[in-house]
């Protein structure tokens, strides 16, 4: 009953969405604006439908339904409510269902938006988006049907059909496979969703930019609707790639955060896109330029979500650790081939239109440096790009599949790093229009005096390496920059407005969210910049059997092999746990437990390390093998991880920013706009 | 040459940069769909199947002996994909050593060991702990593993003497005398 509802609302949707596409079109040729007006009405009723059928799925699966297949191959009886919840998005068939119930969120939420002003907007925006759902719903429907059931067939084989085969009897099981392990991690519950509603949400702002693009009208108004939900959009793809590492960290089990593997890239892709894009809007606003280019990075930005979906789900990279082999690739490769070349066309057509009179006034100004920081983006991209596809033309070309590594990576990419660094410092003391090498000196002095105090410390304490001392140098920079930025306007604002400095502080923020948040974000990649040249550059690890009571060092510590025990859960686990005591300099620091858990109905082992953090650093120790029978010694791989946990820090102060670059701001409230008319022009400018 | 000339000559160079731009867009866009479908038409291509011809391999082992796949036609070869780090393959190492130990002295039968995904000590180790003699090696680059297009580890390939893919098992062998069932048949003349 419930799978035949949540199969049943799942279809309805389906033809809803083609149904509002067919009446938005018709509505626009014809001049109808009531076939407009029901196609919103289809798009608004998306939701509802999704949630009802995304509701029955959390049902079947909560449940224990295991005639359906994809609750049997997800769940078993052993899991905890939570992992059934979430099993939703852990596998193919769910996760698409899932991705499509947020996508139907967004472009519910849209329609409710008030489009007196831009009218012509609409069914285009209601076209690209519910094509966009109505592709993903068509994947779920017709290829990777969650709801399909399981049938055994007189010869005994187990098939799976949603409709009754003939002379096939359901097939009830009584327990399920049970979800990946690696899976059963909290950062891997939050991961893929926030990472979805990244995906999912610059489906909005591409799909303004392409009814701007049909309607002809070239100005600014498609970005100033959009900047909020680019924003908001980007937030969540940020999000998703901070928790992805997060958990990398936690459970893969090799003490990184970042390996570079194309799933990771392929989500790291349209965020680089999507950066250069939140920047470089700033240019057209303030100045009417790069309008072609604006375009071509949303129109990057989508397709790039769409590939990186195809990516991770065809299993055209890596066969072994993507989502098992489907149907879905071809369809994708299709879809992926007519919204590329449709954007590009019509970006091509509307080019002389996009055309302006304006031109650059100076290599200094701002809006220079913002270009330079979107090709150093770009530049990155293209790195990444070409690393994810090498292999594939390789195979082409001679036949043999080279990946290309994360030294490849890191080596093409760590210039362009510390390039961008360099910029968000330089680029917030330049002025828009005109700057010249003697205004930005006279800006950029005080603070680039201060930062060499960093790299001077680093040198005290005996640091010698090069590249550590550069990078802290920049980190230093761009945290000075941004200080003395906050702290001059503050006392600016303290004198005019007569108020204390933490309160003229606070209103400055609270008044120009967007210019203090995005500052905000800029000391979060400074504080991640820390991290990941302390865990890139002085990361120490080394690994050794150990008979119980002995010891091994590593940099300042010292680790003892005290127990191990091995023992069986209630919930189908067979643990491994040692125990461990640490001493820093010869004091004892505490002890840790790392362990390896092996799950019998999956056959899958997890590897949960033991970690001690510090800011100073984090001491990670990972439980390699052990001997079963007298359980008397035991290998273990041992790291040391310094200044990671500025990373995570980092990442925290970097969403707190674009939470606060986000917020919708009261614009009704009268103090504010009398605050705006007092403010003094140059408070203005961001 | 009047301004009006000038102006029409900035028109065209434009209009001809233009198209120009246009070309190359759409070549790019075209080639990489190309790229695209090359790696999806192999990926649809699945696994080796029963009845196919193994694809030819280079196996380096542990201890430096080099094997080509080519120059082991004759054998009835088996070929098992393992890691160290994989808890399943140490169900099935036992079985297969005592196999490899049953079929070893007559001669026409080979066990391969590829060792998937790992770092040498360690499997080094792992062979050791096992007491494993056949030869094993690592799949540098996870070249044989592709050209097999594995699943996971452990998985073992059976091939004829002809070099004919006979018998594919997923996941560890439950017994020795399932490896045995996998491997009698082939043995006949």
């Amino acid at each position: 009953m419930i799978t035949e509802l949540g199969y049943g609302t799942l279809a309805i949707t389906f033809f809803l969405a083609l149904y509002g596409i067919g009446a938005a079109i018709w509505g626009v040729q014809k001049r109808k604006p009531e076939w407009v007006e029901s196609a919103r009405n289809a798009m608004l009723l998306t939701f509802p439908l999704l949630t009802i059928s995304c509701a029955s799925m959390i049902y079947l699966l909560v449940n224990g339904n295991y005639e359906v297949e994809y609750v049997s191959s997800v769940t078993s009886n052993s899991m905890p409510l939570y992992l059934r919840i979430t099993a939703l998005w852990g596998g193919q068939a769910g996760s698409l269902l899932f991705w499509s119930w947020l996508m139907s969120a967004f472009a519910s939420a849209v329609t409710l938006r008030n489009w007196q002003r831009d009218r012509e907007f609409l069914p285009w925006v209601i076209v690209v988006s519910l094509v966009t759902l109505g592709f993903f719903l068509g994947l779920t429907l017709f290829v990777e049907n969650p709801f399909d059931r399981l049938w055994l067939l007189p010869n005994g084989i187990a098939v799976k059909s949603f409709f009754a085969r003939e002379g096939a009897i359901p097939f009830y099981q009584s327990d399920g496979k049970g979800l990946n392990p690696l899976l059963r991690h909290p950062g891997m519950i939050v991961h893929p969703p926030m990472l979805y509603l990244g995906f999912v949400s610059f489906v909005i702002p591409f799909a303004f930019a392409i009814a701007a693009l049909i309607t002809n009208r070239t100005d600014d108004r498609w970005i100033q609707i959009t900047r909020r939900w680019s924003l908001v959009a980007w937030l969540f793809l940020s999000l998703g790639l901070i928790l992805g590492a997060r958990w990398a960290y936690d459970v893969l089990g090799w003490g990184g955060y970042w390996g570079w593997d194309p799933v990771e890239i392929a989500a790291f892709m349209p965020w680089l896109t999507g950066t250069a894009f939140l920047h470089s809007v700033m240019i057209q606003e303030k100045r009417g330029m790069l309008k072609h280019w604006n375009m071509i990075l949303i129109i990057l930005t989508y397709n790039l979500v769409i590939f990186g979906t195809f990516l991770t789900r065809s299993g055209v990279l890596s066969s072994v650790h993507s989502f098992a082999q489907s149907a879905i690739g071809p369809l994708f490769f299709v879809y992926i081939g007519a919204s590329s070349a449709l954007s590009l066309g019509l970006l091509l057509h509307r080019w002389q239109d996009l055309k302006t009179d304006l031109h650059m006034t100076s290599v200094l100004s701002r809006e220079a440096l913002f270009l330079l920081n979107n090709l150093l983006f770009m530049g990155i991209l293209v790195i990444c790009f070409w690393g994810v596809i090498f292999p594939l033309l390789s195979e082409i070309i001679t036949g043999q599949k080279v990946t290309v590594g994360p030294p490849f990576y890191e080596r093409a990419t760590a210039p362009l790093f510390a390039a961008l660094l360099l910029l968000m410092g330089i680029a917030p003391l330049a002025a828009w229009r005109h700057s010249t090498l003697q205004t930005l000196g006279k800006a950029v002095w005080k603070p680039t005096l201060v930062s060499l105090l960093a790299p001077l410390t680093a040198v005290l304490l005996g640091v010698r390496n090069l590249a550590a001392l550069i990078g802290f140098w920049l980190a230093a920079f761009v945290a000075c920059v941004t200080l003395y930025e906050y702290g001059r306007a503050a006392i600016a604002r303290s004198r005019t407005h007569g108020e204390s400095l933490p309160l003229a502080f606070w209103n400055l923020v609270g008044r120009n969210r967007r210019r203090y948040g995005g500052y905000i974000i800029h000391l979060g990649v400074v504080l991640m910049a820390i991290g990941i040249l302390g865990i890139e550059l002085f990361q120490k690890e080394t690994q050794a059997t150990l008979a119980r009571g002995e010891e091994l060092r590593l940099g300042p510590y010292t680790m003892r092999f005290e127990s191990l025990a091995v023992f069986d859960t209630a919930d189908g686990r067979n643990v491994a746990r040692a125990v461990v005591s640490v001493y820093k300099n010869g004091r004892f620091v505490g002890e840790l437990y790392p362990r390896r858990d092996y799950y019998y109905e999956s056959q899958q082992p997890m590897t949960i390390p033991g970690v001690r953090s510090t800011m100073e650093d984090d001491f990670y120790v990972l439980l390699v093998d052990w001997q079963p029978i007298s359980s008397a010694g035991a290998t273990f791989k041992v790291y040391q991880n310094p200044l990671v946990n500025w990373l995570w820090l980092g990442g925290f102060v970097f969403i707190l920013g674009t939470l606060i670059a986000a917020w919708p701001e009261s614009e009704k409230s009268p103090a504010i706009a009398r605050a705006k008319r007092q403010a003094p022009l140059g408070a203005e400018a961001s | 040459m009047s301004v009006e000339q000038a102006q029409a000559q900035e028109q065209q160079a434009s209009t001809i940069r233009l198209r120009w731009g246009r070309g190359l867009a759409w070549l790019a866009l075209f080639v990489l769909l190309i790229i695209l479908a090359g790696g999806l038409l192999r990926n649809q291509q699945g696994a080796v199947s029963v009845g196919e011809r193994i694809p030819e391999f280079t196996l380096t082992t542990f201890d430096g002996q080099t094997l080509r796949s080519a120059d082991l036609r004759g054998k009835v070869l088996v070929i098992n994909f393992w890691a160290s780090w994989c808890k399943p393959c140490e169900q099935e190492a036992a079985d297969l050593e005592a196999a490899w130990r049953f079929y070893q002295p007559r001669g026409d039968v080979l066990f391969l060991g590829i060792a998937y995904v790992d770092t040498e000590p360690e499997a080094r180790a792992y062979l050791e702990k096992f007491g494993i003699t056949y030869p094993n090696g690592p799949d540098l680059g996870t070249r044989i593993s592709q050209a097999f297009r594995i699943r996971g580890v452990p998985e073992t390939y059976i091939v004829d003497r002809e070099g004919t893919l006979q018998f594919v098992q997923i996941g560890p062998f439950r017994s020795l005398s399932q490896i045995k069932s996998a491997i009698d048949p082939l043995l006949q003349p």
